[in-house]
């Protein structure tokens, strides 16, 4: 008697909600690209846009010369800056991902590449 | 050596703890600061106070040096320090986080064709 009158009813109610919620021409991709409010970030950067921005926030440096910048480039030995100019580059590094790094580790980054793995193997970085 | 070696262990002891606290207390700015005209600032003051003890010799004076700075940083220790939003303490930590994986969302719930 219920699932008569169920699919009675369903019959004629007919919402086509996979079709609604579509994005993209796919059913997953609105679990996978939008979740507003969303503690995990939505747009996931490539290994080129990570590399461009990284090189742009050494270049703009006070201390850095921008023609020596070069995804290779170590902070210390090809940049002539010291220790504490390397904390000031990560720092800026995590203000421009919106990372928060713990300490020990951003102790250790200390050249571009490194940087630059870091930020790609990331799952937070934006 | 082994008395050169333990210098050097000690010394490069010494760099890492200057390295971090050097880190802390300019987050600790970053805290303070209300605008970033005024980080600027105070991050130079910062960077001058660390500069000036840049070519102390003596490990004693160097531990002396460092805890100073360290007990300094604890006392100007920000109540309400940013948090980056998805981090632990942070606006958006755990907020509408994805559903793990290996569970399926069925969208055409009570729709099946068999029925």
């Amino acid at each position: 008697m219920a699932s008569a009158l169920r699919s009675a009813v369903l019959r004629h109610i007919r919402v086509p909600v996979a079709e609604t919620l579509t994005l993209n021409g796919s059913k997953w991709s609105l679990i996978s690209n939008v979740r507003s409010m969303s503690s995990h970030g939505d747009d996931h950067i490539t290994k080129e846009e990570i590399i461009h921005r990284v090189l742009d926030v050494v270049k703009s440096f006070p201390k850095v010369d921008p023609s020596k910048v070069a995804p290779d480039v170590h902070f210390q030995k090809d940049l002539g800056l010291d220790s504490l100019d390397n904390v000031e580059i990560v720092m800026a590094l995590e203000e421009e991902f919106k990372l928060e790094i713990p300490d020990k580790e951003a102790d250790k980054i200390d050249s571009c590449s490194l940087a630059i793995e870091y930020i790609h193997n990331h799952p937070m970085a934006s | 050596m082994s008395a050169s070696a333990s210098y050097l262990a000690r010394r490069a002891a010494q760099k890492e703890r200057v390295r971090i606290l050097y880190r802390r207390a300019l987050k600790e700015t970053l805290n303070w600061a209300v605008h970033r005209h005024l980080f600027y600032r105070d991050a130079s003051d910062l960077r001058e106070k660390f500069d000036a003890n840049k070519n102390v010799e003596g490990l004693e004076t160097i531990d002396r040096l460092i805890e100073d700075g360290e007990a300094e940083h604890n006392k100007w220790r920000h109540p309400d320090p940013y948090i980056v939003p998805w981090a632990p303490g942070g606006s958006k930590f755990t907020r509408n986080p994805p559903p793990p994986p290996g569970i399926e969302i069925v969208y055409n719930y009570g729709q099946e064709d068999h029925i």
